[in-house]
């Protein structure tokens, strides 16, 4: 198993490399120059253009940062290869970089301010997911055709099609504007941000629309792969077998049936979970949630490269830990899965 | 009745659940009398009303006045920094900010500043002609960790340019005279530099700014009517509360809370949820909000039951035709163009008719002159028509041949303004293709001269017409997209900086703009608008042609 573990963190390297030196090579491939994006609307003048510049390490300077000019007084551009040794060599000291806007800002501060906010949404939307929807299908299966089940299959197929953020804004309006009104501001929630000096709620009230916004979509797809692979399991031989000698049928869906259904649903919420912490530009827009998505999409579009690269450094690393965690997981939940390589089933 | 009784059952459960989410969400909530009231308390004092204002803003670039320079940004920095001069858009002059009086020389090459007395920062320093030097300085300096975008401000100013290349270590133009006095040369006549003085960006900084710039930028400290009250929390909020020590007229509120949102649309739905008192109206409310609480009078205040601003912004939303195109160097087509486009269509249709027409570069916040307006700058399809005969005979099918490409920045509603142009443009025989682009490509493909016709926006930086004609139009200024260059004009403008007779002044700008009108480099479509809404619990506020609210001013209901 450890040896398993090793090997897999092996891998992340060329797969880490691969994605940044890709994120490089885009850089100059995407249109739009980011210096020249900083200054908004107006134009850069060249001298400011040239000291940015500089200071971002796009262009040769001497050793007092000063641009170096080639014979027709043009600077000189730094190469790709050269930047990307110069990230990848600051990359292994800790170093992310400094954002081109936000008043050169080192990225890792950015980061270090937006995911906090992400993990807590996600563990809390992965916590609601795998409650309600494991529940949800488990009761769904056992008792197919019946109202439950009728119940759950509509509800999950209504939230399945529903977009995330028209179902927050209804949440918002819902929650936040017509119980106020309705209970003479009496009964609400939060409708946005994450509290604050004049925040009218305690922290984790903030918490409680964003999470089951972000959770809903999942919530619903893990309460249907639940119900299909139980459903599934449940028609098995072993299964006759185990009521036919004489287990009780509560005995049978837990002990036996339970664990092997579970399998797909944890891949899917393992890989969900990765995606959350990805952050939810949806949700974090509409609920205006201080989270690492919309800092990602918003380093996209002004091509924000050194905060774009960061973030998504931090995913990929993130992202392989959790599918080796789930792999892992995989052995406990199937004792005929392995990993030392030695021999399997 | 079995189904009523049914009903009754879901009903009482439905009401169960109802509640018990009620009360998870009433025991999420603080208990009233909290740290913000006991706040308010002490400060009451010295307050005529006190309260806080909930004010909506998206993500500023900066609010330091290092790089003030978009709307956003420069609402906080204006309240928490004031610059020597300001302008007061009732009476339409300069009036004195940090400088109490100020004088220009016959050539108007030097201006000698004399500042108020006795105004200090907020952590206490003295507000001196050395801070002002300072601050402009700090702006140039090439050496800071990441240099200052905004420094084309101070490039009137004898030797900005210089220390910008790392030439010199100070401007040379501006000299400490004394505390109170600060005297700035400037390379070329400007008798309007004093208005370049309103911008935020040429605010004073204490010794702080230079000691901690990282710190600085995230709580800056200033001299203005409000302070921050702890750092600026990225996508979140900021801060303010009233500086008791301002030298000028105390604010009247305690403090102002800047909502930080993402999307507008939220902001608006907080401002429903009475958590938010200014606010943007999203797209399609506006005839909504006015019948449900009021229309300003002035279009400027909001005042309760008169809630809602659509009073005329110092910006106009114009086509930038470029000039160098093969097609598009025809003067004839480009007035054809001009007069083809029903704008009166699009501010109807795009914007409930909030916004104006535009008639010439010039607002008419920025020159109310009715007779100061473009010849070709209106809707006459019929003289379009005849101008498009001439030149371009129609075909059978009534096409003229010419092929235009319509460019936009995407995600900005541009589309439905291009779709009225393009409709317009038709049917007049232009066939037209539209082309949307990303922000950051639309710029550089504006820059690289590689855009037909795109759109571009323009709001004052200082309320003078110089602002809307010399960053634009000028042969080498860099926002000149249309790539247009005229040798009278050029020459026009270094004349016109020259003269301090303010009416001589503006009337030499008025020529310039009949230069450009006859050129038409670009088109002008509409003039902005506000489209804000303030809450009830406001007694009174202001909110200018720049779309900057007068803070010191605001009351609470």
């Amino acid at each position: 198993m450890i040896k398993y573990i090793a090997k897999r963190i092996v891998q992340f390297i060329p797969v880490f490399l691969g994605v940044t030196l890709i994120l490089f090579v885009l850089q100059n491939v995407v249109p739009g120059d980011p210096i020249k994006l900083i200054a908004g609307e107006k134009k850069l003048d060249p001298q400011t253009e040239i000291s940015l510049r500089a200071s971002y390490h796009l262009i040769e300077t001497d050793e007092n940062g000063e641009a170096i000019l080639d014979e027709n007084g043009n600077t000189i551009e730094t190469p790709l290869w050269k930047r990307y040794i110069q990230y990848i060599v600051g990359l292994l000291q800790g170093d992310l970089g400094r954002s081109y806007q936000q008043n050169g800002k080192p990225v890792a501060d950015i980061l270090a301010e937006k995911y906090p906010y992400t993990i807590r949404l996600a563990l809390l939307a992965i916590i609601i997911e795998s409650i309600i929807g494991i529940a949800a299908g488990m009761i769904s299966a056992i008792k197919r055709y019946s109202a439950w089940d009728i119940g759950v299959t509509t509800v999950t197929s209504a939230l399945v099609a529903m977009p995330a953020f028209w179902f927050g804004m209804l949440q918002q309006l819902f929650w936040g504007i017509f119980l106020k009104n309705v209970t003479d501001g009496a009964f609400y929630l939060p409708i946005s941000g994450a509290g604050g000096p004049h925040a009218e709620f305690q922290a984790w009230a903030y918490y409680l629309l964003p999470a089951f916004t972000l959770a809903a979509v999942s919530t619903a797809y893990t309460a249907r792969i639940m119900r299909s692979q139980l459903l599934e399991v449940l028609g098995q031989d072993y299964i006759r077998t185990a009521r036919a000698k004489g287990l009780s049928r509560k005995a049978v869906i837990f002990r036996h049936a339970l664990k092997n259904a579970l399998i797909p649903v944890v891949t899917y919420i393992g890989m969900d979970f990765g995606g959350m912490l990805a952050g939810a530009i949806l949700t974090e827009t509409v609920f205006n949630w201080p989270g690492v998505g919309f800092e990602t999409y918003r380093a996209i579009t002004s091509r924000d490269w050194p905060v774009v690269l960061g973030s998504v450094t931090v995913i990929v690393v993130v992202v392989m830990i959790i599918n080796l965690v789930v792999d892992v997981s995989y052995a406990f939940l199937d004792p005929r899965i392995r990993f030392d390589g030695s021999k399997s089933e | 009745m079995p189904s009523s009784s049914m009903n009754r059952r879901t009903f009482v459960k439905g009401g169960l659940a109802a509640s018990a989410l009620g009360a998870l969400a009433a025991c999420g909530k603080k208990s009233d009398g909290g740290g913000a009231a006991s706040e308010g308390g002490e400060a009451a004092g010295t307050a005529a009303t006190g309260g806080v204002v909930k004010y909506y803003l998206s993500n500023p670039v900066a609010i330091d006045p290092y790089n003030a320079q978009e709307t956003q940004g420069m609402q906080v920095t204006q309240a928490l920094f004031d610059s020597l001069t300001d302008f007061d858009w009732d009476s339409g002059e300069l009036v004195p900010r940090a400088a109490e009086s100020w004088e220009v020389s016959d050539d108007a090459k030097v201006f000698t500043f004399h500042l108020v007395e006795g105004a200090k920062f907020h952590n206490g320093d003295p507000v001196d002609a050395a801070s002002f030097k300072r601050g402009w300085e700090r702006i140039c300096d090439p050496t800071m960790a990441t240099p200052s975008v905004i420094a084309y401000h101070l490039n009137p100013i004898k030797g900005a340019e210089a220390m910008q290349k790392g030439k010199a270590k100070e401007i040379e133009g501006v000299k400490v005279i004394d505390d109170l006095t600060l005297e700035v040369t400037l390379t070329e006549p400007m008798a309007e530099f004093p208005y370049i003085c309103t911008h935020d960006a040429l605010a004073p900084v204490p010794q702080a700014a230079l000691d901690d710039p990282e710190a600085f930028a995230h709580a800056p400290i200033g001299n203005g009517p409000f302070m921050m009250q702890g750092e600026w929390v990225a996508d979140q909020y900021i801060d303010l509360v009233r500086f008791d020590d301002y030298y000028g007229e105390p604010a009247k509120i305690d403090e102002i809370y800047f909502s930080i949102q993402k999307d507008p649309e939220t902001a608006f739905r907080e401002f429903e949820a009475g958590n938010i008192d200014f606010t943007d109206i999203p797209a399609g409310r506006i005839q909504e909000l006015e019948s449900k609480v009021g229309t300003s009078d002035d279009g400027y205040t909001v005042t309760p039951g008169k809630q809602v601003l659509k009073g005329e912004e110092a910006g106009v939303y114009w086509l930038t035709v470029n000039v160098k195109d093969d097609v598009l160097s025809d003067l004839t087509l480009r007035q054809a163009i001009s007069l083809a486009i029903n704008r009166q269509n699009i501010v109807d249709t795009v914007f409930e008719g909030t916004r104006k027409p535009a008639t010439s570069v010039f607002p008419t916040t920025i020159d109310d002159d009715p007779s100061d307006v473009w010849e070709f700058c209106k809707y006459d399809k019929e003289a379009a028509i005849k101008l498009l005969d001439e030149k371009y005979p129609a075909d059978s099918k009534g096409k003229r041949g010419i092929k235009l490409t319509l460019s936009y920045n995407s995600g900005g509603g541009h589309e439905n303004i291009m779709s009225c142009i393009q409709g317009d443009l038709e049917a007049v025989g232009i066939e037209c293709t539209q082309e949307s682009m990303e922000w950051a490509a639309y710029l550089s493909a504006m820059g690289d001269g590689t855009v037909q016709i795109g759109r571009m926006g323009w709001n004052a930086d200082f309320p003078i017409m110089d602002n809307f004609i010399y960053p634009n139009f000028l042969t080498t200024s860099e926002n000149n997209y249309s790539k247009y260059s005229s040798k009278e004009l050029d020459k026009g403008l270094v004349e016109a900086r020259k003269i301090v007779d303010e009416e001589e002044r503006k009337a030499a700008y008025r020529k310039l703009n009949q230069i450009i009108a006859e050129d038409m480099p670009v088109i002008p479509l509409m003039y902005y608008a506000h489209n804000h809404v303030g809450s009830e619990r406001l007694a009174s506020l202001y909110n200018n042609p720049q779309t900057k609210t007068d803070f010191e001013t605001v009351e609470m209901a």
